[in-house]
């Protein structure tokens, strides 16, 4: 059983359909990136993983339980959400001090938090006073606390500077690489796409893409190929016979994982003429913008 | 469930709001009964009563609750409190317990600052003071009315969520909605919330003669009305997606 399983996940408020029949897991020992423009419905399927919102139907669980239904959920699962937000007359210390007593943690793991976000110089100063940057770091401070082994992260570098992401970054590798299962939400791929293992696209509410980076948007070492045929619906499905992930645009295909010798060569057998073939190097942003639908 | 308590009141003492409460609530009750006590003349056992009675804890912890679980929303934290105790009855029963516990905490300080005062005060210009029994009889009453002010507080703040709403809703019934009660249709009036049932309980003079619940009948009534508005905020947080 997965750490982290949502399963046919879907939610709606009113008339509008966010988060349409989800489904993907996360593993421990690995950071997945939960990538999608604004308004995909990260959030809202992250959040319904966290109890937050009740599911329209499906399933979000922890190995098989609800995050309501865990014991001590604070030392399970870690969330930093989206719009992580604090009571502006409190010390970051105090905030802390709340969240060790409610969730049963030792009183001694807010001193290390403060400490492993770089916050226990200023822990002591109310977080109004705080920048951007300062309560994200509050806010992943709060994550760790219990010592989780899942971590959820919800657009944790939003306002960041470039120093703050790189740090993210390690830090999530660093977590990942103690046998924690991590996912992190971004809109911007270029955020995570250093950091990440495995990456689950989605947008308008629905799944597009989930597997490993290489797999999902056709970067790195794997070919791709660009196709136009006679009739590209039946090369289409000789294709992914084959086994080959084919993305299609009208007339042109897009073939993942295959050379344009390959597609000639499953072309011939299937009897499609083929009007024109090339290999194609996308960018890994493009991949993610063909997926997504958003504007490159 | 005693986790959660803890963590509610270490809430409240970390922040200035409610040290500024404390102190208001401390610093009005004071100035009254030292007015009192120094410039009026003739004082009965039965105004020294209501004197010793007529602390302001019952305000302020009613509007530090509304305040306390409303500041939640206002300032989106609900959502990490909900995350950090997600069995969300036991996160709003934690609350109102920790402000009614205030209540009484608050409401023991100041009440036991004014008495000391006053009687000092009375004792000193020769005027009417209370035994030791009818002392602990004004301490009990404003105690408990403090306790169930702080509950309803939480529990008016919990249904309303927007927290200028609240405070002000509560303000409104409190000084010109149950007074006009209590005047215009005083055998309603007595069941109110804010005044009417807590006048009960301390023996307050807001009512005219004969027309105030008896003190058994007024607590009563009074956990009633925290009860049911505790329960409507229940309800109402249990279903809410906190997006």
């Amino acid at each position: 059983m997965a750490p982290v399983e949502v399963r046919d996940l879907s939610k709606r408020f009113g008339d509008v359909a966010a988060v349409k029949d989800l489904s993907f897991d996360v593993e421990a020992g690995r950071v997945t990136g939960f990538l999608g423009p604004n308004g995909a419905g990260k959030s809202t399927t992250l959040r319904a993983l966290l109890g937050l919102i009740r599911p329209s139907s499906g399933s979000a669980t922890f190995a098989g339980q609800r995050y309501d239904e865990l014991e001590r959920p604070g030392s399970r699962v870690g969330a930093v959400l989206e719009d992580a937000s604090f009571h502006p007359g409190r010390s970051a210390r105090d905030h802390l001090r709340v969240l060790a007593v409610t969730g049963g943690h030792p009183a001694g793991r807010v001193g290390e938090v403060l400490q492993q976000v770089g916050l226990h110089e200023a822990a002591d100063r109310r977080v109004k006073g705080y920048s951007m940057g300062m309560r994200q770091r509050l806010a992943i401070a709060a994550a760790l606390l219990g010592d989780p082994q899942v971590l959820i992260l919800d657009e944790p570098t939003n306002g960041l500077d470039p120093p703050g992401i790189s740090w993210v970054r390690e830090l999530l590798r660093e977590q990942a690489s103690n046998g924690r299962a991590v996912l992190v939400s971004s809109h911007m791929l270029a955020e995570v796409a250093q950091s990440v293992d495995d990456i689950v696209v989605i947008a308008e509410g629905e799944l597009r893409a989930h597997g490993t980076l290489e797999e999902v948007l056709g970067g790195g070492d794997v070919p791709a190929t660009e196709v136009r045929a006679q009739d590209p619906l039946r090369l289409s499905s000789a294709l992914e016979r084959h086994g080959h992930r084919v993305e299609r645009n009208g007339d042109l295909l897009l073939v993942l994982g295959a050379t344009p010798a390959q597609v000639g060569g499953i072309a011939g057998e299937a009897g499609v003429a083929v009007l024109g073939l090339a290999p194609r190097e996308r960018s890994l942003e493009a991949a993610f913008f063909a997926l997504t639908g958003a504007p490159a | 469930m005693t986790a959660l308590l803890h963590a509610e009141l270490l809430k409240l003492r970390t922040t200035r709001t409610f040290a500024a409460l404390v102190g208001a609530a401390l610093a009005l009750s004071l100035l009254v009964v030292v007015l009192t006590a120094t410039l009026d003349n003739g004082l009965t056992e039965g105004d020294v009563r209501l004197l010793f009675g007529g602390d302001f804890t019952g305000l302020f912890i009613l509007l530090l609750g509304a305040i306390g679980i409303t500041g939640e929303w206002r300032h989106r934290t609900i959502a990490g409190s909900v995350l950090a105790a997600p069995e969300r009855v036991r996160l709003l029963a934690a609350k109102t317990l920790a402000y009614a516990a205030a209540g009484v905490v608050l409401s023991l300080v100041v009440t036991g600052a004014i008495m000391l005062v006053g009687t000092l005060i009375l004792s000193g210009r020769a005027e009417a003071t209370l035994g030791l029994a009818e002392l602990a009889d004004v301490l009990w009453r404003n105690l408990a009315v403090a306790a169930l002010l702080g509950a309803l507080g939480v529990g008016v703040g919990g249904l309303v969520r927007n927290q200028t709403a609240a405070v002000t809703g509560l303000l409104v019934v409190l000084f010109a909605l149950e007074p006009a009660i209590a005047i215009l249709l005083p055998d309603a009036g007595r069941f109110g919330p804010l005044s009417g049932a807590p006048s009960g309980i301390v023996g307050g003079f807001d009512f005219p003669e004969g027309k105030l619940l008896s003190p058994g009948l007024a607590v009563a009534v009074s956990i009633a009305w925290a009860g049911a508005t505790f329960a409507a905020a229940a309800a109402s947080l249990r279903g809410r997606d906190l997006v």
